[in-house]
């Protein structure tokens, strides 16, 4: 190529791409959100569909958090018009102004304001009505939260919403003064791309032969002193191990004392005192000798139940789990090789060569995965392409995600005890909420005493379980209004239609935590609560009782 | 109160019923000195006044939550203007307001929506206001993204704390986020651990060493870096880059792009290199929410009395299930600001003042930007005015040992620093 015809590629894209590239309007207003979740993330929240019963300040509060990032479509049912109470705690009210009209109506119209492109919907009906429509209503929506609706209709919905696996999942919210709690309702839940944490193996004590054939080819002893001190540590750390077992039999290192004299004999290696990169090489020298084996969370999957009753009809994702526990029941009994090497101090040339390694053998272990896929021969057809290169990418973090239907706590006696044992703050904060819901139907025209939640408490708990000091405290916190209170009303139908405090700043807490599950949810990224998250605004603390 | 309940105030009959239930009784872990009833309504809608430093993602939260809370006396303060990326959960302005400052934007919106509240806008610096201001307040809540915002408003609290008047103590609520993690404090000047008594919590931005850089790129942001750092003043000269120019982004995204191809880089892209130019920290609207809602729980506590407030930091993870963990960080004996106000440093007797420089800027307790260095007596180096840096730039390359003893003294101040920092030098 001369110098004339460069130039010209130079000066045409220095202007294409900046054109072509940029970002239209839509990218620019989701930007900061999209580097989280990423277009297919969007794109999965922009076609779901979901129900909201209530329209109380948490429910409009969820809401909001779901609206912002751009779900497809929302429905509010609820019958309620706004009393002055809602006027007063809830943001997508008009204050005085909304005060009598249909209180879903109006949040639909404030909350649809936040986001053009998200459709919302009022339905002005009660909950029995929809729950009296069975399965069928419910299909339509990827998902269905509900704010401190009535203890029975809770029962009713989560039972409709569990009887078949297709039904959408169902978030149950429950909040009273500074008290809440919330729970996912799903039968499973698989993630593929669940961003862990930690890195995958970069697999430097089993070298595949392009990475070992490399670092041998390298003369380490009469290389040019600036090269020297671009290897890769990587690179390093797998020569050292092959020069160590040459002189040891082909045995890594095992015993202290072993180790430490690899170590030493890293340091070795250096011609310069300030060789950064094999400084790196021994900060990072167990990598040389950890055994790289299938990580203990994916190796768990291997026994999953979705594996061992696998069908045709089985979901993609447990087809592609079929063909990874083959893979990895072969040498070297590893996950797939991935593509993505962390920087390292090394110069351009080492460290895209090493990258090249690293992604050709990539490409060759996702083939053989592919042709393990394909010899299955069961529901191939059904995966995309595009899942599969995902599923490999990601499966140092893949997870399945087994739940219960809502209850199964409060139905059993013995784990209730020992959830009070083990995180006494957390289930003192359930079995209050979840008792003065079963009350406040039970006697709604009436104010609750303490006497009668403890006593309610006590008969959820085995016989004779002493109640931790956090349960007193809890339970005096759920702010029942005194009769006292009730009396001096003016409006008694108000003050019976929301006898517990939704308290906007509870709202506002619950509004982005639970809206954030549903977004895991309905993305199938990060990885949501399995159990109950139940909250403790006075002391500022959360935790998951398991269910 | 006329015939329909409406008093003069705004207070419709019933509008608080909510919150009136925790401020009519007592619960099991609030304190004494809570006056259940009038006294405490009345503080809390008639007298309480409150100022949000910031106004966009955490502060239009931050702003609905107190309004419904039932401050009616609420100062805002921001110095920015809306773009349209600040739309996916700056939920009090539209598309129509792009270009308009945050401050006025928010508080007219908080205004209407919710009747009787009064939020008095700032469009401009916390810098630009003294002691007198700050003083008028009985909390600050401060949702930033700045670890300089939030060093000089924490120095300034502190520096208010007058121990004959109580009044002078002004509880500071600080909440951040990032991405699914966030957190929320509480910090009472000099009684409680201070944002400088925590700094190396705080992470700092990764940096690419200049070396890399213009020699031995490896990754997509190492080219973005050389467009942005090294060529454009190189092409440009003294124009300066704006970041929020999308022919500027799209320049330096071609010239990352080049040099990319040239080196055999993958991944230069568009978003990346406004991510790496602009520093941006991934933001949603669900975190902002918890962490603002936090924030103002404390606030309503605070003002209250109502129930027991944090103590004294809430660390907030939502990307694997959900971790939470609240605890008490301790103050620093020798923190620069709430503490004996100087800080003791090991360094080699072979040290360079221009690696001191390095370390201070390093250093998670310190983060000092270009500082300037002085003994008690005489300057070691100073970054401006242009004169004195001249005549003080031999000195970067001799020994911090030629200028003070061991145990002797060094001032340093920089435009990070809300406060001159004293070093404490020990040679090893
Ligand atoms: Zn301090």
């Amino acid at each position: 190529m001369t110098s004339d015809s460069q130039d010209i590629e130079s000066a045409t894209t220095a202007m294409s791409p900046v054109i072509t590239d940029a970002p239209d309007s839509k990218t620019r207003r989701y930007d900061r959100q999209l580097r989280l979740w990423a277009a297919s993330g969007q794109s999965a929240l922009e076609s779901s569909r979901i129900l909201v019963l209530s329209g109380t300040a948490t429910s409009t509060s969820i809401l909001k958090n779901l609206v912002l990032p751009g779900i497809g479509h929302f429905t509010i049912l609820d019958d309620a018009k706004v009393s002055n109470e809602d006027a007063g705690n809830n943001f997508f009210l008009e204050g005085p102004e909304s005060i009598g009209k249909p209180r879903a109506s109006e949040a639909v119209r404030l909350l649809r304001e936040l986001n053009e492109s998200v459709d919302g919907a009022a339905e002005l009906s009660d909950i029995s009505s929809a729950i009296a429509k069975g399965a069928s209503y419910f299909a339509d929506y990827s998902l269905v939260i509900a704010h401190n609706i009535p203890y029975s209709q809770l029962n009713q919905l989560s039972e409709i919403l569990w009887s078949d696996v297709t039904l959408p999942h169902l978030i149950i919210v429950r909040s009273a003064g500074f008290l809440a709690e919330f729970s996912i309702q799903f039968h499973e839940h698989t993630i593929i791309e669940s961003h862990p944490e930690m890195p995958p193996s970069l697999r430097l004590d089993k070298p595949f032969p392009a990475l070992l054939e490399h670092a041998r080819s390298l003369d380490f002893e009469n290389m040019d002193v600036t090269d020297h001190g671009h290897i890769p540590y990587a690179v390093i750390l797998v020569r050292a191990m092959d020069d160590w077992k040459a002189k040891n039999g082909g045995k890594a290192p095992t015993t202290t004392a072993e180790r430490d004299a690899f170590k030493k004999s890293i340091y070795a290696m250096k011609k310069k005192s300030d060789e950064e990169n094999f400084d790196e090489a021994v900060t990072q020298f167990r990598r040389a000798f950890v055994e790289t084996k299938v990580p203990m969370d994916v190796a768990d999957l291997f026994q999953d139940q979705g594996l061992t009753s696998l069908t045709p009809q089985s979901s993609p994702f447990f087809h592609l789990l079929a063909a990874l526990r083959e893979f990895c029941s072969r040498p070297p009994h590893t996950l797939p090789l991935s593509a993505a090497l962390p920087d390292m101090k090394a110069d351009t040339k080492n460290y895209v060569h090493l990258q090249k390694l690293y992604k050709t053998q990539s490409e060759k272990e996702k083939d053989e995965f592919k042709e393990i896929l394909a010899q299955s021969g069961i529901g191939v057809a059904g995966v995309e392409m595009g899942m599969v290169d995902d599923f490999v990418k990601n499966c140092h973090g893949l997870r399945i995600l087994r739940g219960k239907r809502w209850g199964a706590l409060d139905a059993n006696p013995t784990a209730l005890a020992s959830a009070l044992l083990s995180s006494p703050r957390e289930a003192a904060t359930h079995l209050a909420l979840s008792s003065v819901s079963v009350l406040l139907e039970q006697t709604p025209q009436k104010a609750i005493t303490t006497e009668a939640v403890t006593a309610h408490v006590l008969n959820l708990l085995p016989k004779g379980t002493e109640l931790p000091s956090e349960v007193e405290e809890a339970l005096g916190e759920v702010h029942v209004p005194s009769h006292s209170h009730l009396d001096e009303s003016a409006d008694l139908t108000v003050s019976v239609r929301s006898p517990t405090a939704d308290l906007p700043n509870t709202a506002a807490f619950l509004g982005g935590i639970v809206a954030q599950e549903a977004i895991k949810m309905i993305t199938k990224q990060y990885v949501p609560v399995n159990g109950i998250c139940a909250i403790d605004l006075i002391g500022c603390t959360t935790g998951i009782v398991r269910v | 109160m006329d015939a329909n309940g409406v008093s003069a105030s705004n207070d419709w009959q019933g509008r608080y019923n909510h919150i009136d239930q925790i401020l009519e009784q007592p619960g099991p872990r609030t304190d004494e000195s809570f006056g259940a009833g009038d006294t405490v309504k009345d503080f809390l809608r008639n007298q309480c006044k409150v100022l949000v430093i910031g106004a966009g993602g955490l502060g239009c939260e931050i702003l609905a939550n107190l309004a419904l809370t039932g401050f009616k006396e609420i100062h805002v303060i921001d110095m920015d203007t809306i773009d349209i990326s600040n739309l996916n959960r700056q939920f009090l302005f539209r598309q129509k307001d792009v270009g308009k400052p945050k401050a006025t934007v928010a508080a007219e919106f908080i205004m209407k929506r919710v009747p009787g509240v009064t939020v008095t806008p700032y469009f401009g610096k916390i810098q630009d206001k003294d002691e007198d201001y700050y003083m008028q307040f009985h909390l600050v809540i401060c949702g930033l993204d700045s670890v300089e915002a939030r060093r000089w408003i924490n120095a300034t609290l502190i520096n208010m704390v007058d121990s004959d008047s109580p009044e002078s103590l002004k509880p500071l609520i600080d909440g951040g986020t990032e991405g699914f993690r966030g957190q929320a404090r509480v910090i009472l000047p000099t009684v409680t651990a201070c944002i400088e008594c925590t700094l190396n919590m705080h992470t700092k931005p990764t940096a690419f060493p200049i070396c890399t850089i213009a020699n031995t790129p490896r990754l997509p942001e190492h080219c973005i870096e050389w467009a942005s750092v090294l060529e454009w003043p190189r092409v440009h000269g003294d124009k300066k880059m704006d970041n929020d120019d999308p022919e500027h982004i799209g320049w330096l995204y071609s010239t990352a792009l080049k040099r990319a191809k040239e080196f055999n880089i993958d991944g230069v892209t568009w978003s990346l290199t406004q991510g790496v130019v602009k520093n941006i920290i991934p933001a949603i609207a669900s975190t902002n929410a918890v962490i603002a809602a936090a924030c103002c729980n404390e606030a309503f506590k605070i003002a209250t009395s109502s129930a027991a407030y944090l103590d004294n930091y809430f660390m907030y993870m939502g990307n694997d299930s959900i971790y939470t963990l609240t605890f008490q960080p301790e103050r620093r004996e020798d923190c620069p600001v709430c503490g004996n106000n100087s800080l003791p440093i090991e360094i080699s007797k072979d040290m360079t003042v221009e690696q001191l420089i390095e370390t201070l800027g390093e250093r998670p307790d310190v983060q000092a930007k270009k500082p300037s260095l002085a003994t008690a007596t005489s300057s070691i180096y100073l970054q401006s005015p242009k004169q004195l840096e001249e005549a003080t730039r031999p000195n970067l390359e001799k020994k911090v040992s030629d200028f003070v003893e061991e145990s002797g003294q060094i001032i340093v101040t920089s435009v990070s620093l809300p406060f001159s920092l004293q070093l404490i030098v020990h040679f090893v």
